[in-house]
């Protein structure tokens, strides 16, 4: 085959690509700009408390950045630096936020941390006084939770880095004359800012859509996302398309800032290193207060799952104002496991979760396959494409999802999908795609194109190649993008509840089903059950990634 | 190796919707019935045994949600209607569908929804930490020095019965006055006695049983099934009445099934279903031709207590949603200076 031929081919399905991209992630949020330009615009920026709602959506988004990094940062450097008893464990175990289960996950912070909670009851009992010593409400209540849930992200994303660092780099830096503060600043650094920069687009992007810490803590506190529900509720179709376009622009003027401070001078480590040693800490009583340090902090961290279980383990009714439930017993899940009816919701996550992961990574497999092997023309529009998800709420994504697949208009490429079995793993996958397709990209980058080379000319075909070569070079990247987009994909809310119907009622729908009915421990058992799913799924890609 | 984990996992998918499907299956032959309905689980359960029972060629499957969520997902499968009953939700909500052509005639008279159930406002209380004797005996009271700070609200922008609640305030305004000004005025004081406005009925529990708060604004059969669940709550009907929300069913428009729906519905008001709502779901029957001798003795005392508001439904349909609007931007958090 002529090289030009395969050029042609591989600008085809380039092309191809695109349109299918192009499709399914911007001509639904052109669905919901078209609707929004029915509203009064005008109305719209005369409203104080519209432009309050937007800067508060901004401000806070900013302000997650900054406290997850903050957290999250510092953490990776003393778990991926520094070896003390229990490193491995406790650096699996300082992940779990990210799987903390949406609403129920935050009424477990309000079990714990709110004005009637364990930890202020505690304060209360020991202190003495009538009144709680403080109120979870606001915008510092939001933070705390964003700054909980989020910090995963830059600690996950720093260890990645991290662990990638050439240890000759840092000690050229300290042969030269750098000091430690030095290297960490113009070496590490530098070198980490694609990690640094991705982690800080998932928090804001994360924070801008967040609803249900908002919605449960807000109070008087109005956000974007609150705001489109109430507009929403109160039968305003129109303005509610149109704040949702507005919080758009502002989730693309975000996201196009912090792509900007990535910068075209990127610095690329060189050479096939070794990241630099574990320093060992060797005085013993430093070594025990750090292992204390390290579980202390492992403790903090972890009380809200533990009040997950606890609040799954209390009977209704009977945790009233006692800082310490009386009685335990296991009758949430008892209630759980007597009826199929309610096992069925997990059942269809899981399925849904695994097919649009699957997809998802095909999707970046070929995207990757045609930015980083072939190199095609297109390969901007691609790059971009995939990370634009990110920057569109799940909101969103849902009410665009809903408005354009409820119409049969083949011509205009518009299907009934709304109410049948496709619609909710479409959603799933298009949330996914930046999640995958940005492991994949970068697993491609590293792939020595040398060895699909050598299978070539040893005659093994396209197929053939793509199975018994690419694919297992890339399963790290396979395994961490997986893992990510099924975790996302099971934990979603906010685009689910808008979408799911009777056959795919997913587990997020059945844990606010049971808080509706006020059974606050049914659903706490629904959601401690979530969480162990979606912890072994991130061992389970982390081993596989190894 | 990959390659063996991409093969696994699709012998995992195929196996997942083997099982879902099995669990779905259930409905070998049997013609679905799509209940969209916000009677949450208990109810729902029960009514779909009974109807089952009575009908073995059916087979009921009810999702349950908010009956605002409802209107939503009306509106957005209108091109593709995948439900064939609304079953709950206030009358307000349900002349909107019926404006915007989602419902279907629902009995032989051509109505387009039917009410099932009343639901009255009521004043609850958390009855370990206020007397029932002190306890606020009207809508006046509740603004009473003492209450400051004690009164939970659940977010009205998202509640039927709070919406209703507020348009009777402001209808009260426009019938003594002929203007709404006193009837913000008094929310506004109202707000100023607001501690918080809970977004979810389920948190709204929670934070009145572990005494956040002590006072809110609640509906009946909702008040009725937590104290039944063991909740330390009371309530009473405010003296000077209270709006009676009439709790409705309907067909959606193009459901599949009509024919079948319509019967779930004529069923649902016989009145051997409203009695049996009343004893096992504390549903306040709407019908007024029941035999007092059959019904339990808490809707006997409900009769004898509740003093219904004069509404002008009609009028708070039309301009509910400006009233609301008004409220949100101009009353809510202004109450407290």
């Amino acid at each position: 085959m002529s090289p030009g031929r395969w050029a042609g081919r591989g600008n085809a399905a380039a092309l191809l690509l695109v349109a299918a991209l192009v499709w399914l992630a911007v001509y639904p949020l052109l669905f919901v700009g078209s609707e929004a330009l029915r509203a009064d615009i005008a109305d719209f920026a005369a409203q104080r408390s519209e432009w309050s709602a937007l800067w508060a959506s901004l401000w806070i988004s900013a302000a997650s950045v900054a406290l997850a990094a903050a957290v999250g940062v510092p953490l990776a450097f003393v778990f991926e630096r520094y070896d003390f008893p229990g490193r491995r464990l406790l650096g699996s175990l300082v992940a779990l936020p990210a799987v903390m289960p949406p609403l129920v996950g935050v009424i477990a912070f309000l079990f714990l941390y709110g004005e009637s909670g364990f930890v202020a009851r505690t304060v209360r009992a020991v202190l003495g006084g009538e009144a709680s010593p403080w109120r979870l409400q606001g915008p510092a209540a939001i933070l705390l939770v964003h700054g909980y849930s989020m910090y995963v992200y830059f600690y996950l994303f720093t260890r990645a880095g991290l662990a990638k660092l050439d240890a000759s780099m840092l000690e050229a830096a300290a042969s030269l004359g750098a000091g430690g503060w030095a290297s960490v600043r113009r070496v590490t650094l530098p070198l980490l800012k694609p990690a640094l920069v991705g982690a800080a687009l998932l928090t804001f992007m994360t924070a801008l859509a967040s609803f249900s810490a908002p919605y449960v803590f807000g109070g008087g506190f109005r956000v974007m996302t609150t705001q489109i529900v109430a507009t929403k509720l109160n039968g305003d179709l129109p303005m509610a398309m149109l704040e949702t376009s507005a919080l758009t622009v502002v989730a693309l003027a975000g996201f196009a800032l912090i792509r900007r401070t990535e910068g075209s001078r990127l610095v690329v480590s060189v050479g096939k290193g070794t990241p630099p040693a574990l320093r060992v800490i060797a005085d013993p009583v430093a070594r025990r207060l750090a292992a204390l340090a390290g579980w202390l902090l492992a403790v903090v961290l972890l009380l809200p799952h533990a009040t997950l279980i606890l609040v799954s383990l209390v009977p209704a009714g009977t945790w009233t104002t006692e800082a310490i439930p009386p009685r335990l017993s296991l009758t949430n899940y008892g209630a759980l496991f007597s009826e199929a009816e309610r096992l069925r919701p997990l059942l269809n996550s899981l399925w849904m979760a695994v097919v649009a992961t699957l997809a998802a990574l095909a999707l970046a497999v070929a995207a990757g396959h045609l930015v980083v092997r072939r190199r095609v023309a297109l390969r901007p529009a691609i790059e971009a494409l995939l990370m634009l998800p990110w920057a569109v709420p799940g909101t969103v994504l849902a009410i665009a999802l809903a408005t354009l697949f409820s119409a049969r208009s083949p011509w205009t490429l518009r299907w009934v999908l709304v109410g049948t079995l496709a619609i909710l793993p479409v959603a799933y996958l298009i949330r996914s795609l930046p999640l995958t397709g940005r492991a994949l990209l970068a697993g491609y980058r590293q792939l020595d194109p040398a060895l699909e080379e050598a299978a070539q000319t040893l005659g093994a075909g396209r197929w053939k190649r793509m199975r018994r070569v690419t694919l297992p070079l890339l399963k790290p990247a396979l395994a961490a993008g997986g893992a990510l987009a099924f975790v996302t994909a099971l934990g979603d809310f906010v685009t689910s509840i808008l979408l799911y119907t009777y056959e795919t009622r997913p587990i997020s729908i059945e844990i606010l089903s049971s808080l509706r009915l006020g059974d606050v421990g049914v659903a706490a058992a629904c959601g401690g059950g979530r969480v162990l799913v979606s912890a072994v799924a991130l061992g389970v890609g982390a081993r596989a990634g190894r | 190796m990959a390659a063996c984990a991409v093969g696994w996992l699709l012998r995992a998918t195929a196996t997942l919707q083997l099982c879902a499907l099995l669990l779905a299956a259930c409905s070998d032959g049997r013609t679905p019935l799509v209940i969209y309905s916000p009677h949450g689980r208990d109810l729902l359960t029960q009514f779909e045994r009974r109807f089952e029972a009575a009908h073995p060629d059916v087979d009921v499957r009810w999702l349950d949600m908010g009956s605002q969520e409802v209107l939503e997902r009306l509106r957005s499968e209108r091109a593709n209607p995948q439900a064939d009953l609304w079953f709950g939700g206030p009358h307000t909500l349900f002349m909107r569908a019926a404006r915007d052509s989602l419902l279907e005639a629902t009995d032989p008279s051509g109505a387009l929804f039917v009410s099932v159930y009343r639901t009255p406002a009521v004043i609850a209380y958390n009855a370990a930490a206020v007397p029932a004797a002190e306890a606020p005996r009207d809508w006046d009271d509740v603004l009473a020095p003492r209450w400051r700070g004690r009164v939970l609200i659940r977010d009205p922008m998202a509640s039927g019965t709070m919406r209703s609640i507020f348009g009777m305030i402001v209808g009260r305004s426009i019938r003594t006055t002929g203007d709404t000004a006193a009837g913000f005025a008094w929310l506004r004081r109202l707000d100023g006695q607001t501690k918080e406005y809970v977004f979810n009925p389920a948190l709204l529990t929670e934070k009145l049983v572990r005494q956040e708060g002590t006072v809110t604004l609640w509906e009946l059969a909702d008040l009725l099934t937590t104290m039944h669940k063991g909740r330390p709550l009371g309530f009473l009907f405010p003296a000077s009445g209270t709006p009676v929300i009439d709790d409705a069913i309907a067909v959606v428009r193009g459901a599949g099934h009509a024919d079948l729906a319509r019967r779930f519905a004529a069923w649902v008001v016989s009145p051997e279903l409203q009695l049996l709502a009343a004893r096992e779901q504390f549903r306040l029957p709407a019908r007024t031709d029941l035999p007092p001798e059959s019904l339990p003795a808490w809707v006997r005392e409900v009769e004898a207590t509740l003093r219904p508001e004069p509404m002008d439904w009609e009028l708070l349909e039309a301009r509910g949603a400006e009233w609301m609007i008004y409220w949100d931007r101009q009353v809510r958090g202004t109450g407290r200076r």
